[in-house]
């Protein structure tokens, strides 16, 4: 705040964080991203996290009003030996009304780092967005990549600060860097997992069940584009919320590339006719 | 999807095939490891059950008991159809209560036909035949698709039509009704939904086993290349879902009545299919490492 500092002030104004007891209704309080000082976006006089709570988790809610966040979409990741797959699908809706079907649910953060989105659109851009930034800080810093493991802990550090707060999200940090290929689930509540295979959304339960099927680390190239693009279509098949496009990322020792972009309705024609 | 368990049924060239889980969950306790939850209606009805156990066998032996009933009144079985309504009409009065029953009903159909101006003497001998062989061998499948398709065509050469799409709906034939025979397929829920189809899934596996069914299932399946798909399907939803497990039941009903397959342990299946690929990747590996002497033993040759 250059006014402060020419005042002379700033040495006794401190803005350090979230304090209900301090913030008062007729300071203003402007969130400066977090540039300068670490500091949480959040309204001031309110705790988000009492206030969403009975909404969330309580049986019959507020009045009889409940807020399910539910993660519409269908997205997945796998590791095999020539690297990881990830496909999603790429509708956005908002309750029943299909906003677009054309959303783009995965974030290229740099030519080594890939990020799903699941849940709320909005969070995940905006988070994913950060993360990119927290990436390419890193860089300028240490004048080396960041690894897959700490970009994701970055992500999981940054929500675990609005845990209970309303945030939306189920993320996949797809990498590959040093000690090779990387995937790691992240989620809203700040969990985060390492694993070699994962799906999320309200579609995964379907993408799990072809996958599963079809799965195996020695999988070549072009079966495991066909298997990650058959599970995805089979759960924009069944499941309302997920549709669209299927679009398919490979990430390699040199870098990600974007594999293909397919239109669930060709899909359907073609593994139906192939069935005959 | 909050019942716990995973059953399907679909409908091919060769009948129904109906499989299902066998753990009953209490939650979070695993009640019983090995109930049923296919309970056979009459000779060539079988219904899958998914909701609160005890309701379920309660209902499905009402069923049992009315369906009964008709075929001594009227002398000849009801169609899947008609059970189905049957069904649904009785669970009607409990709507909004506890109550909690969803079944698939996979039968099939012997032919009965109304008002119709076509022979059918010798179809009330069938039914007579395929009342009295019940649980027969699994060897007997192989029979009971070649004699489907010897049913099918008689059936044809007296002007009824057995295709797939047709089948169980009632078409007309010089103004007169006729109630279709081939496989028949009918999903019902307590709360009034009841729906005919070719595929249904019910419980909270029926997610995982779908993909995997509508990847698979068609109308010209071998009965063999049928059962494995089922037996697939639930083992895949038994491995991802908690609340289904243990092993497998498979049934598959054709003209002849139901025959049941020998209750299989999943956590076998998951070993074999371990086993497996242990096996594909060391193929593959060797093979990798053949076409790379050959390339070596190739250079040399051009030295």
């Amino acid at each position: 705040m250059a006014l402060l500092d020419v005042c002379g002030i700033s040495d006794w104004v401190k803005e350090d964080g979230f304090n209900a007891e301090r913030a008062s209704v007729d300071k203003v309080n402007h969130f400066n991203f977090a540039a300068q000082t670490p500091e949480l976006a959040v309204p001031v006089g309110v705790d988000p996290a009492e206030f969403l709570r009975p909404l969330v988790d309580s049986e019959e809610g507020v009045n009889g009003v409940k807020i399910n966040l539910e993660h519409g979409t269908t997205t997945l990741a796998f590791k095999f030996q020539h690297g990881v797959m990830v496909a999603v699908d790429s509708r956005a809706s908002a309750g029943s009304y299909v906003s677009t079907q054309m959303f783009k649910k995965v974030i290229e953060i740099n030519p080594f780092l890939l990020g799903t989105m699941s849940g709320s659109a909005a969070d995940c851009v905006y988070w994913e967005r950060v993360l990119a930034k927290e990436c390419r800080i890193y860089k300028l810093r240490n004048k080396e990549r960041i690894s897959v493991s700490a970009a994701s802990k970055l992500l999981a550090n940054m929500v675990v600060n609005y845990r209970g707060m309303g945030l939306s999200m189920g993320t996949m940090i797809c990498g590959w860097d040093k000690k090779g290929p990387g995937l790691y689930y992240v989620d809203d509540n700040g969990l985060r997992l390492c694993g070699n295979m994962f799906s999320t959304g309200s579609g995964n339960t379907y993408a799990y069940g072809v996958m599963d099927s079809g799965y195996r680390y020695d999988l070549s190239v072009p079966e495991a584009y066909d298997l990650a693009q058959r599970a995805i279509f089979h759960a924009t098949h069944r499941d309302a919320y997920s549709g669209g496009t299927v679009n398919m990322y490979h990430m390699r020792e040199t870098g990600w590339i974007k594999v293909s972009q397919e239109d669930v309705g060709d899909l359907y024609h073609r593994f139906y006719s192939e069935k005959k | 999807m909050s019942h716990g368990t995973t059953t399907l049924a679909f409908m091919f060239q060769g009948g129904v095939i109906a499989a299902a889980d066998t753990r009953s969950s209490c939650n979070g306790l695993v009640a019983c490891p090995a109930s049923q939850k296919i309970l056979p209606v009459h000779s060539h009805l079988v219904g899958t059950t998914s909701g609160t156990s005890a309701d379920c066998a309660l209902w499905k032996r009402i069923l049992a008991r009315e369906l009964r009933l008709y075929q001594l009144r009227h002398g000849r079985r009801l169609s899947t159809a008609g059970a189905a309504k049957l069904l649904a009409h009785m669970l009607h009065p409990f709507k909004g209560t506890e109550l909690c029953v969803a079944a698939t009903l996979c039968g099939w159909d012997g032919g009965e036909v109304e008002t119709c101006p076509l022979e059918h003497g010798s179809k009330g001998a069938d039914q007579q035949e395929n009342r009295s062989m019940m649980g027969s061998e699994t060897d007997d499948l192989a029979k009971t698709a070649e004699s489907d398709s010897i049913s099918q065509a008689e059936a044809r050469g007296k002007n009824q039509c057995l295709s797939p799409a047709m089948s169980g709906q009632h078409c007309t034939a010089g103004g007169k009704q006729l109630v279709l025979s081939g496989p028949s397929l009918y999903y019902v829920c307590s709360d009034g939904t009841r729906l005919q189809g070719a595929l249904f899934s019910v419980g909270s596996g029926s997610p995982y086993a779908y993909s995997v069914l509508d990847g698979g299932v068609r109308w010209g399946l071998t009965v063999e290349e049928a059962i494995s798909l089922a037996r697939e399907a639930v083992y895949r939803a038994t491995h991802r879902d908690a609340y289904s497990g243990n092993c497998v039941d498979v049934y598959h009903i054709t003209s002849h009545g139901w025959t049941r397959r020998d209750r299989e342990e999943l956590r076998e299946e998951y070993y074999r299919e371990k086993e497996r690929e242990r096996v594909k990747v060391k193929e593959r590996r060797e093979k990798q490492e053949g076409v790379e002497d050959g390339q070596s033993s190739g250079g040399n040759k051009l030295n």
